[in-house]
């Protein structure tokens, strides 16, 4: 999966592109308007992660050109810029989803994964992991092809986990995503530990293998041994 | 006259200026009034004194040298009011007042007599003449009245020319106050000023737009600081974060790095919090034209319930809603959302173990009420920005900031009450 990154910053560039380094993505990276023009015209990328405000232009720029050059990628808007305003503005321009920074890079991660499976996988919306399968339509998740009973939240949860498979989700960046909206008001992440302690029983008493790993003091990770 | 705060009487301009001319006109009136009658009356008694000495010294030198003693009897009957009279002793030529019956009218009636000594044919008599005064006290009268009707007419003329004159030349003094009283700094720029003839208005109306534009500088300067720093700082927070969320990712740490990291993770989530509501809070202050829908509030409560009941379960608290009313309002869907969430957020946070929440919609608007401290709290600092009522909290204290203005900005009431050991919120749309 080839993913292109539009950011002017390089720490905030060298961090996302280190962390999406695993095994089926690669990621270029351009810091300008004009480098990044020059790659989308050279190469065929997935999806392209796109920061609005560039040194030598702004972002809604590619996102024109994008569309007058008919191309298919998709577009994550990753900017500051809150404003609602802009947010619809970047969605109406052909972008499929909107990150306001400052964002967690499991969060991104698990868009990016979500953007790549709606375009690419037109129909399958499945999402396996050894024995459980999570319908993304349907919300319903299967071991072993028993359907088990979860909460919108645990499948939430679970989607999350696997999506950041070997990667340490602290309890805060677990619990910004399952708050969705909520996320800039609340502040008791200890919610978070009652959904882990369901789910990992539920997957258990599902006959699945115990995948959801315990970070002492920092969070949790999905691990398969 | 309007009554201020302070109860204290305050009168206007143009009352104050015409009373004072008024009063002064009152007592000229009332002093000038006898003053003037005393004088009219003495100058007429003057000239009448002087006519009856003038024909006391006609008589002298007119009459007596050619008057008989004889004929004084025949003189006396044909002269009312020249009488000779047989002498008796004088000092001088005497003037006095004195009253007499007039035979035709059957009344008193005022004269003034001149007593004299004359001498005919070397004998003498006393000269007694005496004026009827009644026409001197109607010309008096008349001139007095005059006087009056004078002094009286030209006071209204005063008064009303006053009141016009003054009506119309503080009119730009009263629509200035007007504007400087209707005008809201986050909402206009600066005022516009109606043209007036007068310098000293023209003077203090440049000198309020000064200090209205300067204090419009001020303020969007400081809005303007709020808003840059809040999105200044989203950038390196967003490298903190991603920088953090890569840390994580090494292996081999110790329980106390974890800690930390933990730690570090859950201040910058904070940070974030705050940036953003921030970020909202001054994005509301600069707004004025909200967009607005029609929802139904039960509708948007309910939305939330399923998160919140999540969020009351380590409480254990219970929950007693009453949506009975169907209640739509035209509002800002997402900003109602944001109000709703802090306010029933607030609630869980400040409840206590067992506590209850209570959301009812009625009639009046809607209330949301939790058990929690058993005092109230001090409803003048609740809504202020940084404001929590104890320092160990982890909420931004931005929440009810931003309640409070979201109400605003849709022209609600809000207001908090603590009663029956409840803290209550009531917001009146």
């Amino acid at each position: 999966m080839k993913i292109l990154l539009i950011e002017d910053e390089p720490e905030l560039a060298k961090s996302i592109l280190h962390y999406l380094s695993v095994k089926d993505f690669v990621c270029e990276w351009a810091n300008s308007k004009a480098t990044a023009l020059d790659k989308i015209s050279s190469y065929e990328y997935d999806c392209i992660l796109l920061d609005l405000m560039l040194p030598d232009g702004n972002g809604f720029d590619i996102l024109k050109h994008l569309k007058a050059e008919h191309k298919t990628e998709g577009v994550i808007i990753i900017s500051a810029k809150e404003a609602l305003e802009t947010r619809i503005e970047g969605l109406e321009m052909g972008a499929d989803d909107f990150l306001t920074k400052p964002f967690h890079l499991s969060e991104l991660q698990v868009r990016i994964q979500a953007l790549i499976r709606r375009k690419n996988f037109k129909g399958n919306n499945v999402v396996g992991f050894k024995e459980i399968e999570v319908d993304i339509r349907s919300r319903t998740v299967r071991v072993k092809g028993d359907q088990l009973e979860c909460t919108k939240k645990e499948t939430d949860l679970l989607l999350f986990l696997m999506g950041n498979e070997n990667k340490v989700l602290s309890k805060s960046a677990i619990a910004e995503h399952l708050s969705g909206d909520m996320a800039d008001m609340l502040d008791n992440h200890d919610f978070v530990y009652a959904h882990i302690k369901n789910l990992k029983n539920k997957l258990r008493e599902g006959g699945a293998s115990d995948y959801i790993k315990t970070v002492y003091g920092l969070g949790y990770k999905w691990q398969h041994e | 006259m309007d009554l201020d705060i302070n109860g204290s009487m305050n009168r206007k301009l143009l009352d104050q200026t015409l009373r004072t001319y008024l009063l002064y006109s009152i007592g000229i009136l009332v002093v000038s009034a006898p003053i003037f009658y005393f004088i009219s009356s003495s100058l007429y008694l003057n000239e009448t004194d002087e006519a009856l000495l003038l024909h006391k010294k006609e008589f002298n030198q007119l009459v007596a040298p050619f008057l008989k003693r004889d004929d004084v009897l025949i003189w006396n009957k044909y002269n009312r009011d020249v009488k000779i009279l047989p002498f008796r002793l004088l000092r001088r030529d005497s003037m006095f007042n004195k009253t007499y019956l007039d035979s035709l009218e059957n009344e008193n009636e005022p004269y003034r007599e001149l007593n004299a000594i004359v001498t005919i044919e070397g004998k003498p008599f006393v000269y007694s003449e005496k004026t009827n005064l009644v026409e001197s006290e109607d010309l008096i009268e008349s001139v007095v009245w005059l006087f009056f009707v004078m002094i009286i007419s030209m006071l209204a003329g005063l008064i009303a020319i006053t009141k016009r004159l003054s009506n119309k030349l503080w009119k730009p003094f009263y629509q200035t106050l007007d504007l400087i009283g209707n005008f809201e700094i986050d909402k206009e720029k600066s005022i516009e000023w109606p043209e007036s003839q007068i310098e000293e208005f023209n003077r203090l109306n440049q000198s309020i737009s000064k200090l209205v534009n300067r204090n419009h500088q001020i303020f969007k300067t400081q809005k303007e600081f709020v808003e840059n720093a809040a999105h200044e700082l989203q950038t390196p927070l967003a490298v903190f974060q991603a920088r953090l969320d890569v840390l994580m990712q090494e292996s081999g740490f110790s329980e106390t790095q974890n800690e930390i990291l933990n730690s570090l993770n859950e201040n910058l989530s904070r940070l974030n919090r705050l940036n953003r509501n921030l970020l909202l809070l001054s994005k509301l202050d600069n707004e004025s034209a909200l967009q607005r829908e029609k929802i139904s509030i039960a509708q948007r409560i309910e939305k939330h319930l399923e998160f919140f009941h999540e969020q009351a379960q380590p409480k254990n608290l219970s929950f007693d809603i009453q949506l009975d009313t169907v209640r739509e309002i035209m509002a800002n869907a997402a900003l109602f959302d944001v109000l709703l969430r802090n306010l029933l957020l607030n609630a869980v946070r400040h409840n206590q173990t067992n506590g209850s929440i209570h959301i009812e919609l009625n009639p009046n608007g809607l209330c949301i009420s939790n058990t929690g401290k058993g005092t109230p709290l001090s409803s003048d600092q609740l809504f202020q920005r940084f404001s929590k009522s104890d320092s160990s909290e982890t909420g931004t204290g931005l929440g009810l900031a931003i309640v409070k203005r979201i109400a605003e900005l849709h022209r609600w009431s809000i207001e908090y009450k603590f009663e029956n050991d409840l803290h209550s919120f009531l917001i009146c749309f």
